[in-house]
């Protein structure tokens, strides 16, 4: 009976994924063709759909810290939003991630059909110009974890949004002066059906996310004894810099210090 | 009595030659160890009027100095393919001029790399084409990579030789089977280096990690020197340029690199007189060296001074400034600050070029203007380590060449972001450094100031002309510039 109840939950849980247009607050996961809408505000300012094809919804999925590519299909995760404006024509997501898959698309991109799209607005995670002198982290310092986030199945460390999470981890440490950071990749290997694609990240991912952050910290803090480590199976956790985003939460190193 | 009557003429004539020799330029051409002194200012005219180079604390002797000696066997010095009349670089024009003066004896068509490939007859003209026409000097690169950064290489592609029109690409001595691969470039421009040294961010966001320290200094790197990016610092870019360009056999003195590097950090470069547009720091305008020379740098333009409001006081000249210009003079005024606008402002869809749209995160396309790219506020080089993939050596954007290598660049790992897993072009740039098949035609963006002077542009002299350069811009991203931006541009690009 607890089992049949967990079971309901689950599915209740898994219904917007598919079957059902999803509503406010929903976390939706879906595979798609990108599709770019040439709405011209300036810089930046174009737009980003997907459809959702299990239930043709079709998602603005611009505001994501990385985006698309339109030769590339794309693995989509975001939250939908309230937001009534739709400045790109189609229901916002928010927070939302959009990780750039191998599999190859038809490039297709709309002209702005009277949306304005989205003036560009600096992202609040933005690293600081090095002629700007910054306030060292207070102390007392004492263990720590710092997560980095990375798109599905790549190392790179993503530019407004990884580097700046990274930097404020360095920042620390400078100030706190661990006796050691372990640097610990993570992947998401467990294979999972999404939009009828089976995705699973490579095992070697995650000691590519280990050693990219473990090299930059090598750079930005020269003589820092640093050790890597990787786990595979990595699962969702919370953590608030993943915005409310399970796969995000998956994919991503954590820098500890230790002392 | 005769002579008497015309003394006041002779006295005149005397004064006249006086003034000329005072105000005479100096020669052009600077060979190697003719012992002249460099002085605090420099000018030389070009086509779009007069270069200006500033000396900080200068003037110098240049008997004795190494940029200047020929220290090597072949008779070159720094200053052959750094020629102060030509920006700090070498305009192909000023190689014709020297192929005519000396009928090919000067130093500069040296076998090794002056001319399209040793192999060649050297006293033919045509075995020289690649430089006479293009401004290009040949580049030998080691390959497989095996090293970069001080960490071990391993290249995830190959790179077989489809066509080798000059033979430095094939045989027993020349090409990847021989453990070499020869591409042809343009001489970056030495000077204004405070700005291509320098440091905004600590992060490369086209490769996704921190800066990596100078071997020397141990201050993070700008990433910013070299078309392939290959030397880390001003040493490593001179031992490389000394034991091939001069065939230096020896290594350079740590006395001849301070020297050299003490020489380069004080020289300060940019167009100072239009000839349609009049002195470029007046009608309150600041063009030329002396703002360079004066500003911080590294600095990004679009959080801090936007690149080239150098102009910005053009924007909008009153009619009491207006009136003390010719009309030519104002229309041209007008239309640099426009070009400085449209450079600014003017979006296009950025579409298909690594480094930009791969894997930054900007996405594929990105809407942007040209000062996405060339970021840096007085210099309009990347406030980032520079290496992108706009297309210019790479087909199919890049324009067809037929005395140029070709290479056929197969991707043995991912396929590249945007050309797949097989592809062609006539230099692979950036990727002959990191051995990564995706940073395949990546070329480092250069300084764009003295411009005017250094004819042709693009790594491979692709761009004939100013306006060459606007329209290979504009066929590769299909703009839709107005002939008036165009030549808004063209007028902008003269000035810097």
């Amino acid at each position: 009976m607890k089992n049949l109840s967990k079971l309901s939950t689950l599915i209740a849980l898994a219904a917007p994924l598919s079957a059902f247009a999803a509503e406010t607050g929903d976390y939706v996961r879906f595979v798609s063709c990108p599709v770019y809408r040439d709405a011209d505000s300036g810089k930046k300012s174009g737009c980003w759909l997907a459809d959702e094809r299990a239930s043709g919804k079709r998602y603005d999925v611009s505001q994501s810290p990385y985006k698309p590519d339109w030769n590339r299909a794309v693995l989509v995760e975001g939250l939908v939003t309230a937001d009534s404006t739709a400045p790109c024509g189609s229901t916002v997501l928010n927070p939302v991630r959009t990780s750039i898959l191998s599999e190859p698309c038809q490039r297709h991109m709309l002209p702005a059909e009277g949306h304005p799209g989205r003036k560009f607005v600096l992202p609040a995670r933005n690293l600081t110009p090095l002629s700007v002198p910054r306030k060292p982290p207070a102390g007392p310092f004492a263990a720590r974890t710092f997560p980095v986030f990375f798109e599905f199945d790549r190392a790179f460390v993503v530019y407004q949004y990884s580097d700046f999470l990274l930097d404020n981890a360095a920042q620390w440490i400078i100030a706190a002066k661990p006796a050691k950071v372990v640097v610990t990749g993570y992947a998401a290997t467990d294979p999972e059906s999404v939009s009828g694609v089976t995705l699973a990240e490579r095992p070697e991912v995650a000691l590519e996310r280990a050693e990219i952050v473990a090299e930059s910290l090598r750079r930005l803090i020269p003589g820092l004894i640093i050790e890597t480590r990787m786990k595979t199976g990595a699962k969702p956790a919370d953590l608030p810099d993943a915005d409310g985003l399970p796969g995000q939460s998956q994919r991503r190193a954590e820098i500890s210090a230790e002392f | 009595m005769t002579l008497i009557r015309f003394r006041p003429l002779l006295a005149a004539a005397a004064l006249l030659v006086l003034a000329a020799a005072q105000k005479a330029p100096p020669p052009r051409w600077w060979s190697p160890g003719e012992g002249r002194s460099f002085p605090a200012t420099l000018d030389y005219a070009n086509e779009h009027g007069t270069q200006r180079s500033l000396l900080v604390g200068g003037p110098m002797p240049t008997k004795g100095h190494p940029f200047f000696e020929p220290i090597g066997p072949n008779g070159r010095a720094c200053v052959t393919c750094h020629q102060p009349a030509d920006g700090m670089s070498l305009s192909a024009a000023t190689a014709r001029q020297r192929w005519d003066e000396t009928r090919g004896r000067d130093p500069l068509f040296a076998a090794s790399d002056g001319s399209n490939c040793p192999s060649l007859p050297q006293s033919e003209k045509a075995s020289h084409s690649l430089l006479l026409e293009r401004g290009l000097i040949r580049i030998q690169r080691p390959w497989p990579v095996r090293e970069w950064q001080g960490k071990p290489v391993t290249p995830d592609f190959t790179i077989d030789v489809v066509r080798d029109p000059n033979g430095c690409n094939s045989g027993e001595k020349y090409g990847p089977k021989a453990g070499n691969v020869s591409v042809y470039r343009r001489p970056r421009p030495v000077s204004n280096f405070k700005y291509l040294l320098a440091v905004g961010f600590a992060y490369d966001p086209k490769q996704g990690i921190a800066l990596p320290r100078d071997p020397d200094s141990g201050a993070m790197q700008s990433g910013n020197l070299m078309a392939d990016n290959r030397a880390r610092n001003l040493r490593e870019q001179m031992e490389d340029a000394s034991s091939t360009h001069l065939e230096f056999a020896k290594h350079l003195t740590p006395a001849q690199i301070d020297r050299i590097t003490d020489f380069e950090m004080r020289l300060y470069t940019a167009q100072q007189v239009s000839k349609q547009g009049g002195a470029l720091d007046s009608g309150g305008a600041t063009g030329g060296p002396a703002k360079l020379r004066d500003s911080e740098p590294g600095a990004l333009g679009s959080i801090g001074t936007p690149v080239w409001s150098e102009y910005a006081a053009w924007e909008k000249i009153s009619s009491e400034d207006a009136a003390k210009l010719t009309p030519e003079q104002l229309a041209f005024r007008q239309s640099v600050a426009r070009g400085a606008r449209t450079f600014r402002d003017k979006t296009f869809l950025i579409t298909d070029s690594s480094g930009i749209n791969s894997p930054v995160g900007f996405g594929n396309p990105v809407r942007n203007s040209c000062v996405f790219c060339h970021n840096m506020a007085q210099m309009g080089n990347d406030v980032a380590p520079g290496q992108v993939d706009l297309g210019t050596t790479t087909l199919p954007y890049a324009d067809p060449f037929d005395d140029l290598p070709l290479f056929r660049i197969t991707c043995l790992k991912a396929p590249h972001p945007f050309y797949g897993r097989t592809f062609y072009t006539y230099d692979p740039g950036f990727a002959l450094t990191t051995g990564r098949c995706a940073d395949a035609g990546k070329i480092t963006l250069q300084s764009m100031r003295g411009l005017a002077a250094r004819a042709p542009y693009f790594s491979n002299g692709l761009a004939k002309d100013l306006r060459a350069v606007v329209d290979y811009y504009e066929r590769r991203y299909n703009i839709s510039y107005t002939e008036r931006e165009k030549q808004d541009l063209v007028n902008l690009m003269s000035v810097l």
